[in-house]
């Protein structure tokens, strides 16, 4: 059963008042099985993102559906079961770790008693414990990274989406990551996550795509992508090489 | 629909009290209140009539700072630096998205002009304890009555600026679209009568200018309506006619005003 499906995705974006606009996925299909962990690779500027945030409603495709947990994205209840972590996440200023997972446990359904206990054993799992009741803006970038982290997974989701979550992180919070990535992969949820890291899409990924100039190059299970390459970096390369940044 | 709401109103008020310029608002109107101690011993009469006029003009200066500096800032840090993910991400609309934190900031509003409602009290029942006999024809009725339109006034205020947040692209503009109302919304009741009886004044006015001024009129809120302070400064009497329709004037005007950023902002994208 496909958990997230992108159908004919196409996106521009209109800049305002010059009236070019940038062509950021054309047609882009996708579907991602339950259970899957996917990684998402690409060029900066490939289209990872905006993908990401059309499965999250943050923007519109100009054409073409996309669907999470069979419901259309544009409807908020596709998102009941979600977890998402942006790039570089910034949190309100004077808000501190245990109120922004307040909220994201009350806002997602959860109750008291549950909120409670995942907020306990999420800070201390990202090692936020000792500062949990500090303001968000006296923490480092790794600690935002970790605290995002933390709200993305407050209500237990059946999907993680994860846009560059290794973004600023030493290598103890990379460990703490990628050891997360591979305990959901275990409790059997789908992780759906972008990175430019290729190793570490080889570790933890059962299968991976290559986004080149908004549109997917090249897809496949580990293995397959792997036949005949010397390594993931190889792919890589080959398939980014093949296109050029198109605009219209 | 609430149980989603409330989470975001409550994160949103606390955010706001929890803000340096809340702090230094706070401060202004404390100062402005013991200054008025200072300025009510120079007078040498109507010192009652000038206490009640200096305690609610500092409830409404410190509030509008709120509503420019405060409230402006909690929607603009969403739209800015995308703390608006960690909202959308849950399932909460965008439209659920601008009640909650309108409710948030309204909340926001209200306790803070309580709070200075508070200290406005001290401020005038000491002067009034030093100067009783300025005081023979003072109420709290109306003063009173003069803070919860002044709350409303904001909180409309704070419903334009959200309409204004929904339209443009940068905080600046909708912190300059917000003053320009608030002036035009003061100022609006006197420039009509102005212009609809210009040879009062001797003045010529083309009829461009007046159409101009008459559609202004029925387009921006009438914020002079919610200024009783004249009424509790000299303890008038407040036709209750006049109360009912300026209150439920301000609530249609919010409501209109929240639909229409709700809608709006619907369609907007957070890339």
């Amino acid at each position: 059963m496909s958990i997230i499906t992108y159908s004919g995705i196409t996106k521009s974006y209109n800049s305002w008042p010059r009236g070019n606009s940038v062509l950021a996925l054309d047609g882009f299909s996708l579907e991602i099985e339950k259970g899957e962990v996917f990684g998402f690779l690409g060029p900066n500027g490939a289209g990872k993102s905006t993908a990401l945030k059309i499965l999250l409603n943050f923007v519109f495709p100009s054409a073409g559906t996309a669907k999470l947990m069979g419901r259309e994205v544009s409807d908020e209840h596709a998102r009941d079961h979600v977890g998402y972590l942006p790039e570089n996440p910034y949190f309100y200023d004077y808000l501190t770790a245990k109120e922004i997972l307040w909220f994201g446990g009350k806002a997602s359904g959860l109750q008291k008693s549950e909120i409670h206990a995942r907020t306990e054993m999420l800070l201390d799992r990202m090692g936020l414990k000792a500062s949990c009741d500090r303001p968000l803006r006296t923490y480092s970038k790794g600690m935002v990274q970790r605290a995002g982290l933390a709200l993305a997974l407050i209500h237990n989701p059946d999907v993680v989406v994860l846009d560059e979550p290794m973004s600023g992180l030493d290598p103890i919070g990379r460990k703490l990551v990628g050891d997360i990535i591979l305990e959901l992969k275990a409790q059997g949820k789908t992780v759906f996550f972008s990175s430019h890291i290729l190793t570490d899409v080889e570790r933890f990924c059962d299968r991976a795509g290559i986004l080149v100039g908004g549109r997917l190059r090249l897809v496949g299970n580990l293995p397959g992508l792997l036949s005949g390459a010397g390594s993931l970096e190889d792919v890589f390369m080959r398939a980014v090489g093949m296109t050029e940044e198109r605009k219209i | 629909m609430i149980r989603r709401l409330w989470p975001l109103a409550l994160i949103t008020f606390r955010e706001g009290t929890r803000n340096r310029a809340f702090y230094g608002i706070s401060l202004i109107a404390l100062v402005l209140m013991g200054a008025s101690f200072f300025i009510s011993g120079l007078i040498m009469r109507d010192v009652g009539k000038a206490a009640v006029d200096m305690a609610l003009s500092t409830v409404s200066f410190a509030g509008l700072l709120l509503v420019l500096f405060v409230s402006i800032d909690l929607m603009a840090k969403d739209l800015d630096k995308r703390t608006i993910y960690m909202v959308l991400a849950r399932p909460i609309s965008r439209r659920q998205y601008i009640v909650g934190k309108f409710f948030g900031i309204s909340l926001l509003i209200a306790v803070t002009v309580l709070l200075l409602s508070v200290f406005a009290a001290i401020s005038i029942s000491i002067i009034r304890w030093a100067n009783p006999d300025y005081f023979s024809r003072f109420f709290w009725g109306p003063v009173m009555l003069s803070e919860v339109f002044i709350a409303l006034s904001l909180i409309l205020l704070s419903a334009l600026s959200f309409l204004f947040a929904s339209v443009v692209s940068t905080s600046f503009l909708t912190l300059v679209l917000t003053i320009i109302s608030y002036l035009i919304g003061q100022s609006l009741t006197s420039v009509k009568a102005l212009v609809e009886a210009p040879q009062a004044s001797g003045i010529t006015i083309s009829p461009v200018t007046l159409k101009l001024v008459q559609a202004a009129y029925y387009l921006f809120p009438n914020l002079s309506l919610f200024d009783i302070k004249i009424y509790a400064a000299h303890g008038l009497a407040i036709p209750s006619s006049f109360i009912v329709w300026t209150l439920l004037y301000g609530l249609v005007y919010i409501i209109l005003s929240i639909t229409v950023a709700a809608h709006l902002f619907a369609k907007k994208e957070f890339p």
